[in-house]
C-alpha cells in the first residue's frame, strides 16, 4: 500500500516521495503527592506523506491508514508543493544516499507493553513515598511516566524500506519544598531506549532521594551574586550547554540560516580542549536509533575536535546544499510532523582532569551541578537555570546557591573552557524545536574561566 | 459535526456498560494549513487533518483514561473498556467527587470565520509572499530565517454521565517572520513579529516590516553596566515570563498543593495599584476564547487582580470540588493532540487591563532604562517563589527618553511578585499574544546584570 502510494505521487510529477506510517501504543500517568490523578493509554495510528515538487515540499498527515485517503494525501501534497514552488527561489535538491531495506526489532529485556498498569503506578508511587519521607518540608511532588512502543514503516521512491519498532521509557519528577516563605522545586529526568529494565538501574529510592535531598538543601541555600566569575560545570550543566548553546547552533539548517557557527567550518571556534560530537549509537541511550526518518543510518557526528569545527548536523537538503554527506540527524516527532533536523546524544568528550583538579585554582567561583532549563539564541547568547550550584570559596565547594541563572555568547565560552575532567555523565532530556525530540546530553565535569551569573533577587 | 455528539454519547455509554460509575468523552477534530519560509524563500506548504476521541472512566473515586485516534464504532467501544480498566487498576482519589454537569453557555463572538474554512493554500502563499516582500523592501541587510502562515479549522465537543452535551467550532489564523540582520561581522539575535486571530484579520505586510525595523535597529548592540533600572517590558517578554511564574500561582492546583506564594493571599495588595488582571474565557475573538472549558464547563470571565488586590485563583471542576467553590472553567487539554490527554489547569485569555499612555510617552518618561522586547529562559524560572533570571533580548537602552541603542547579553532578574509591585505605568498598546492579552508594562527598579 505504501509503495503503490510512493509510485503514485511520482506518476503526478513529484521527484520525491516519502511516506512514513505509524502504530502507536502509549501508556502516560501522572502522580500528584501520592494520588494518581489518571491511568492512561491511547492508540494512534496515521501517516505522514511529504513529496518534493517544482523544487518545494509539500507535507500531509492523517489520522488514517487505508488506501483511498493515502491516495488523496499523496495527491494533496503534490498540489501543496507545487502551489509553494511558484516562488521558490533556490529549488530544493536532497544528497544522494544508500536505499536501505531492513528491520529492526526492540530488543528490550523488559518490553513496557508487557508490564502492567498496577506494576507502573507501584513503581511511581514508590518514587513519591521515597521524595515525601525524605523531609516534611517537601510539599509537594508530581512524577510523570510514559512509554511508547509501536512500528514505524519508512518508504521513500528511492527504494528505501525500513520498519523499525519505536521503544521509548520516560519518567519526570518535580518535587517542591517550602520553610516558611522560601519556595524551592527541583526536577530530574529518567529515558530510555532500552527499556523498562531502566528502572532496575535508576530505581525510585535512588532517584526520589536524588531529587529530594536537591530541593531540601535550596531551602537553605543563598542567592547567587550578580557578574562575571569562573565556574565549574557538572556533567549536567555540560550537556545543556552542549545542547543549547552549541548544538542548535550546528544543526546545519539554523547554522546557514546565519547562526553563529555560519561561516566557521573548519575554522576554531572553541580552546583546544574541546571535543563535542552528536552520536545516534549509544546503545540504549534516550536519543538512540538506527535510522532516521529519512531513512539515512545514524552515526556518530564530531561537531568540535579539538577546539576546530569539524562537523554539522544534516538531512538529506542541508547535505546536498552544503554538499557535505548526510548524517542521520532528520527526525519527526510522529506521522504528524515533517522530518527537520533535531540531535540525538549531544556531548562534549572527556579529558583528563580529576574534580579536584579543576576547583582548587578559583579563589571564588561557583559550581554549577544541576540545571533547571536553557535556551539559546542564534547568535549564541546562551542562558541556562540552574537548580542545584555552589560556592566555590579558595579552592573548595562551599555553600549551596539556590535559582542562580548563567549566561553568554557560546563561541566566547568555549574558548573559555580551561579544563576538562576525566569524569563522563550523560543525561536524558527532551528537546523542543516545534516538535519534541528525545535526546541526551552531557559530558565531564568542565571548568570555564569567567561566565556571567545572574540571580534571584 | 453533530456525528462528534453522536460518538461521544456512543463512548460514554460504552464505558458505563462496562461498569464504569461515571464517564466523559472529549473529542476534536481540526484541519490545518500552513506555510513555511525558510531563509528567504517558501519553501513548504503542509497540510494535517487529525481527530480523536479521549474516554475518562471513574470507578470507585480511580480514573482511567484512553484514547485513540481513530473514530470507528469498534475503536471507540476499546478505547471505552481501556479506560475502565485503567481505571481499575488505578487508585481510589480521596479528593475525586464527580465529573461537572450541564451548565448554561454564553455565545462567543468573533471565534469562527467561514472564510478561513474555506481558504485555499495558494491565498496562503500569497499571504506569505506579501510578508516575505515586506521584510526584504525595508533593509537588504535583513534575512527573514524562519516563518509561516497558517490556519485552522476545529470542532470540539465534550460529552459526559451527568447530562454535558456540548459543541462548539472555531477557526485561528496567524502569521509569524523570525528575522536577523547582517552587517559586516555584526550580527544580531534573533527578532520576531506575530499576528494571529480567531477571523481572517491579520496584517502580513506589517508584521514583515516590524520584524525587520527589530533587527535593523538591533545591529550596533553594546554592553551595559549592572544596575537597578526602569524597564518597560512589550508582549513578548512578559507572555513567557508571566506563564511561568505568576499565571501558575494563581492557579488552584498550584495553591491546594503549596506550590504558590500567593496562597492565603486572597484580599491582599499582591501589585501595584495600576494593575488590573481577568481571565476571561469569553473575551470577544480572543485567542482561547470558546464557549466551554475542555470539561464541558461554561466559559466566564474571572477577576484574577483588583487594583492590585488578589480577588480569585482560577479552578477546574477537580479543584473547585476539593475547595468547596464552583469552577472557574479552566480545564484545557494542551498540545497539537488535545484528545490524548486529560485535562489541566490552565488560564484562558489572562487579560491586562491596559493604562492610557502611548508607547511614546511611557518611553518619554525614562531617563535612563531598558526596553525589553523578549526573554530567553524563562521556562527555568522558579514557579513556586516567582523568581527568575533570564536574557533579555531583543532589548534596547532607553537614555533621555528616548530609544538610544540596542543592548548585548543583558540579563534581568527577580521575583515576579517584587515585579508587580513595582509597575508604575501601563500602555494603551494592548496586543493578543498567545494566552496573554496585555499593553506594554513599566516596571521600577528591576535588576540587570550586563555581561564583561
Amino acid at each position: 500500500m505504501l509503495t503503490k502510494a510512493v509510485n503514485y505521487g511520482r506518476s503526478l510529477g513529484a521527484e520525491y516521495v516519502e511516506v512514513r506510517a505509524q502504530n502507536l501504543f502509549k501508556t502516560l500517568l501522572t502522580t500528584k503527592d501520592g494520588i494518581v490523578e489518571g491511568a492512561k493509554e491511547g492508540t494512534e495510528s496515521g501517516a505522514g506523506v511529504r513529496v518534493l515538487a517544482k523544487g518545494a515540499w509539500g507535507f500531509v498527515s492523517l489520522g488514517k491508514l487505508e488506501t483511498k485517503q493515502l491516495t488523496d494525501a499523496v495527491e494533496e501534497a503534490v498540489r501543496l508543493a507545487k502551489a509553494a514552488g511558484i516562488r521558490v527561489k533556490s529549488p530544493v535538491k536532497l544528497a544522494d544516499v544508500k536505499a536501505i531495506e531492513d528491520r529492526v526489532a526492540a530488543t528490550s529485556r523488559k518490553n513496557p507493553q508487557n508490564v502492567s498498569m498496577e506494576e507502573k503506578i507501584d513503581n511511581t508511587l514508590a518514587m513519591d513515598k521515597t521524595i515525601f519521607g525524605y523531609d516534611k518540608r517537601i510539599k509537594s511532588c508530581t512524577i510523570s511516566y510514559l512509554d511508547v512502543t509501536g512500528t514505524n514503516i519508512f518508504v521513500n521512491s528511492d527504494g528505501a524500506c525500513i520498519e523499525q519498532d519505536k521503544l521509548y521509557v520516560w519518567s519526570r519528577v518535580l518535587a517542591s519544598a517550602r520553610e516558611n516563605s522560601v519556595y524551592a522545586s527541583a526536577r530530574e529526568e529518567i529515558g530510555s531506549t532500552s527499556g523498562y529494565e531502566v528502572f532496575d538501574t535508576e530505581t525510585p529510592e535512588k532517584v526520589g532521594a536524588m531529587v529530594a535531598k536537591r530541593v531540601i538543601e535550596q531551602l537553605k541555600a543563598k542567592t547567587p551574586k550578580g557578574g562575571s566569575f569562573p565556574a565549574v560545570l557538572g556533567p549536567n550543566v555540560v550537556g545543556v550547554f552542549i545542547h543549547e548553546a552549541m548544538g542548535h547552533l550546528a544543526e546545519a539548517d539554523l547554522t546557514l540560516s546565519g547562526s553563529a557557527l555560519y561561516d566557521k567550518l573548519g575554522k576554531r571556534i572553541g580552546s583546544d580542549l574541546v571535543t563535542v560530537y552528536d552520536d545516534g549509537t549509544v546503545k540504549g541511550a534516550f536519543g538512540s536509533f538506527k535510522y532516521d526518518d529519512e531513512g539515512v543510518r545514524t552515526q556518530k557526528t564530531a561537531l568540535i575536535t579539538n577546539g576546530t569545527l569539524t562537523g554539522l548536523m544534516h538531512d538529506r537538503e542541508t547535505a546536498h546544499k552544503l554538499d557535505m554527506k548526510p548524517t542521520g540527524n532528520a527526525r519527526a516527532e510522529d506521522f504528524r510532523s515533517e522530518p527537520i533536523i533535531r540531535m540525538r546524544n549531544t556531548y562534549l568528550a572527556a579529558g583528563d582532569s580529576s574534580f579536584e583538579e579543576l576547583i582548587e585554582g578559583i579563589d571564588f567561583g561557583y559550581y554549577l551541578k544541576s540545571f533547571r532549563g536553557g535556551q539559546a539564541n542564534l547568535d549564541g547568547t546562551f542562558q541556562v537555570g540552574i537548580q542545584e550550584a555552589y560556592e566555590i570559596v579558595k579552592g573548595r565547594v562551599g555553600e549551596p546557591v539556590r535559582s542562580a541563572s548563567i549566561s553568554g555568547n557560546t563561541l566566547e565560552t568555549l574558548h573559555k573552557v580551561d579544563a576538562v575532567g576525566r569524569d563522563f555523565e550523560l543525561w536524558p532530556g527532551r528537546c523542543g524545536k516545534g516538535q519534541i525530540a528525545f535526546i541526551c546530553d552531557g559530558g565531564p565535569h568542565i571548568r570555564v574561566g569567567e561566565v556571567t551569573v545572574g540571580g534571584g533577587a | 459535526m453533530p456525528e462528534l455528539i453522536d460518538f461521544g454519547k456512543r463512548a460514554v455509554d460504552f464505558a458505563l456498560r462496562s461498569g464504569a460509575e461515571e464517564a466523559e468523552a472529549y473529542l476534536s477534530m481540526s484541519i490545518g494549513t500552513s506555510i513555511d519560509i525558510e531563509r528567504g524563500q517558501i519553501v513548504r506548504s503542509a497540510k494535517s487533518m487529525d481527530q480523536g476521541l479521549g474516554v475518562r472512566a471513574v470507578y470507585g473515586k480511580a480514573v482511567g483514561f484512553s484514547y485513540t485516534n481513530t473514530l470507528t464504532l469498534e475503536k471507540i467501544e476499546e478505547a471505552a473498556k481501556r479506560a475502565f480498566k485503567a481505571a481499575r487498576a488505578s487508585r481510589p482519589d480521596k479528593n475525586w467527587l464527580k465529573l461537572p454537569s450541564q451548565g448554561s453557555f454564553c455565545e462567543t463572538r468573533g471565534t469562527y470565520d467561514k472564510k478561513i474554512e474555506g481558504l485555499s493554500s495558494d491565498e496562503l502563499v500569497e499571504t506569505a509572499a506579501t510578508m516575505l516582500e515586506a521584510v526584504e523592501a525595508y533593509d537588504r541587510r535583513v534575512l527573514a530565517v524562519d516563518g509561516g502562515v497558517g490556519a485552522s479549522v476545529f470542532h470540539t465537543a465534550v460529552v459526559n454521565s451527568w447530562g454535558v452535551e456540548a459543541i462548539d467550532r472555531g477557526t485561528a489564523v496567524g502569521c509569524s517572520m523570525e528575522t536577523i540582520a547582517r552587517d559586516g561581522a555584526d550580527v544580531t539575535p534573533a527578532c520576531f513579529e506575530v499576528d494571529a486571530a480567531r477571523v481572517y484579520a491579520i496584517d502580513a505586510e506589517a508584521v514583515g516590516a516590524e520584524a525587520a525595523r527589530q533587527a535593523v535597529s538591533s545591529l550596533g548592540a553594546k554592553k551595559i553596566e549592572s544596575g537597578a533600572f526602569p524597564v518597560i517590558f512589550a508582549q513578548a517578554a512578559l507572555r513567557p515570563l508571566l506563564s511561568y511564574t505568576l499565571i501558575n500561582a494563581v492557579k488552584a492546583d498550584y495553591v491546594q498543593r503549596e506550590r504558590s506564594a500567593l496562597k492565603d493571599k486572597i484580599g491582599e495588595k499582591v501589585a501595584s495599584e495600576l494593575v488590573t488582571v481577568c481571565d476571561d474565557g469569553l473575551l470577544e475573538g480572543g485567542l482561547s476564547t470558546r464557549k466551554f472549558d475542555d470539561e464541558g464547563v461554561p466559559s466566564q470571565k474571572t477577576v484574577v487582580i483588583d487594583r492590585g488586590v488578589l480577588k480569585n485563583f482560577l479552578y477546574d471542576s477537580y479543584t473547585a470540588n476539593r475547595a468547596e467553590v464552583e469552577s472557574t472553567g479552566n480545564a484545557s487539554r494542551s498540545g497539537l493532540v488535545p484528545y490524548a490527554s486529560t485535562p489541566v489547569l490552565e488560564a484562558s485569555n489572562f487579560v491586562f487591563k491596559e493604562g492610557s499612555m502611548s508607547a511614546e510617552e511611557l518611553v518619554g518618561e525614562v531617563d535612563e532604562g531598558l526596553l525589553v522586547y523578549g526573554v530567553q529562559g524563562a521556562h527555568s524560572s522558579n514557579a513556586e517563589s516567582g523568581e527568575f533570571s533570564v536574557v533579555a533580548t531583543p532589548v534596547w537602552k532607553i537614555e533621555g527618553g528616548e530609544v538610544a541603542y540596542a543592548v548585548r547579553g543583558a540579563m534581568v532578574a527577580g521575583v515576579v511578585f517584587d515585579v508587580l509591585r513595582n509597575v508604575s505605568a501601563l500602555g494603551s498598546n494592548v496586543r493578543k499574544m498567545g494566552q496573554l492579552v496585555a499593553p506594554w508594562i513599566r516596571v521600577e527598579n528591576v535588576r540587570a546584570v550586563g555581561s564583561r
